[in-house]
């Protein structure tokens, strides 16, 4: 009995000194983890990659759902070389123009923007050479869709590989902060080409939805520029000219070009340029919210836009803007309630606009900027 | 629920209105509707109904 009780308390000793031993060894690594720092930054950098991993994961998944849309797009159209043609989408590129010297900047932004929209009008007019404008239209949405997420996908894919490669802890600590938001957009964009294809008014399509408002009893309407359509109609004893983006198809058509050439014919005789637009809001702005100015409302990376800027200047008409706020998301997606109950009263706003700041015998040009997508005229 | 889940709970509707009595009536959009196409008679008095909006309804109330 004795004995026993001596093994017993000699084994205890053991364990005893063998957890101490463990809890000094768990210190030390401690101490070497904390106050060596190779190692502690090796660490939060396996942690950072493995948070835009997993976001590179989701990003990798958007761009392969809008290429599967696009390939069932085109197959459902006849395409013969679906994949192939999604695959020429999401690798084509544009150029930009060359910057450092910005003469005539504007003329190439535009002959590089129309040459691509051509060439991909061209491609799919190729493979599918009786197809219907508004399907033909849903397919370069596609398109640029596939293009944009494939672009995010493979450009936040080489960060995350090159801070890698560098073991660089700072590379990756910016695209982390970045990731959520690259995320959303994303995630946007794939939502919108759903809702291209099938046709339903986005967001965006606030501009064009007044424009129709007033041009659907215009019998008589003529194309000023490329899918641009354009009526006259008199609006208490005002010459109003009304121009929207051909719908229903999805495109914003060439709006710039249109005013242009409508004030040109006109040789200047038009008293008041007035722009409606969907517009960015900030966050804690409500969706749907009216908000007035000066200038062109249009978000065209440049071409559009001063067009109307150079022809207004040259004649020196006044240019009004009326914008109704919403995210990006909802400008690309469905069109929110709020965004439609906004139409009407900008209907109303552009018709007190054209009483108060213009005399009956006036000539008024107003635009509906924006993709046209489900709003015809 | 979570934010995004909720976002996502909407219906997409098609507005119809006739021009002549302000007659207005909402069905669940359809491939194939655009504003401001014909889509039938009014009940009233037999004037065409156009379409006058498509939009997306919320179906979770907003607190």
């Amino acid at each position: 009995m004795l004995d026993l009780l001596a093994y017993a308390q000699s084994s205890s000793g053991q364990i005893n000194t063998s957890y101490t031993l463990i809890t000094l060894i768990f210190y030390a690594l401690i101490a070497v983890l904390f106050f060596m720092p190779g190692v502690q930054q090796k660490m939060y950098t396996y942690f950072v990659a493995r948070d835009i991993e997993n976001g590179l994961t989701k990003l990798e998944n958007f761009s392969k759902n809008a290429k599967k849309k696009t390939i069932e797009l085109l197959k459902k159209s006849g395409a013969a070389n679906a994949e192939e043609l999604t695959e020429k989408f999401a690798e084509w590129f544009v150029i930009d123009p060359v910057n450092v010297e910005p003469t005539d900047i504007i003329n190439r932004m535009k002959l590089l923007t129309r040459t691509s929209e051509d060439k991909i009008r061209q491609i799919i007019m190729l493979s599918l050479p009786n197809l219907d404008p508004v399907t033909r239209s849903k397919i370069q949405v596609s398109a640029e869709v596939v293009n944009a997420l494939n672009t995010i996908y493979k450009v936040i894919r080489h960060y995350l590989l090159l801070g890698k490669k560098l073991n660089s802890y700072y590379i990756l600590l910016q695209l982390q902060s970045i990731v959520p938001m690259i995320i959303k957009m994303a995630e946007s964009y794939e939502k919108a080409q759903d809702v291209f294809i099938k046709g339903i008014p986005v967001g965006d399509s606030l501009g064009p939805l007044v424009a129709s408002r007033f041009l659907m009893n215009i019998n008589e309407k003529w194309t000023p520029s490329r899918e641009v359509v354009a009526g006259e109609t008199e609006f208490e004893g005002r010459r109003l000219i009304v121009l929207k983006a051909e719908g229903p198809m999805p495109t914003v058509g060439t709006p710039g070009e249109a005013v242009e050439n409508v004030i040109n014919k006109l040789e200047g005789r038009v008293n008041r340029i007035i722009t409606v637009d969907a517009a960015a809001k900030l966050e804690g702005e409500q969706t749907g919210s009216i908000a007035e100015g000066v200038g062109v409302a249009m978000g065209d990376p440049g071409p559009e836009k001063i067009a109307i800027e150079r022809v207004a200047v040259k004649y020196n008409i006044p240019i009004d803007a009326v914008i109704v706020k919403m995210s990006m998301e909802e400008a690309i997606t469905e069109m929110p309630k709020e965004v439609y109950d906004a139409s009407e009263k900008v209907v109303e706003m552009v018709k007190q606009l054209i009483r108060e700041r213009t005399k009956p015998g006036d000539t008024v040009v107003l635009i509906g900027v924006g993709n046209t997508c489900g709003v015809a005229q | 629920m979570s934010q995004s889940s909720q976002q996502q709970q909407k219906t997409v509707v098609t507005v119809l209105k006739c021009l002549k009595c302000s007659y207005t009536v909402e069905r669940p959009f359809k491939e194939g509707d655009f504003i401001p196409k014909i889509d039938g008679t009014c009940p009233n008095d037999g004037s065409p109904l156009y379409i006058w909006g498509i939009y997306a309804k919320s179906l979770v109330e907003k607190k």
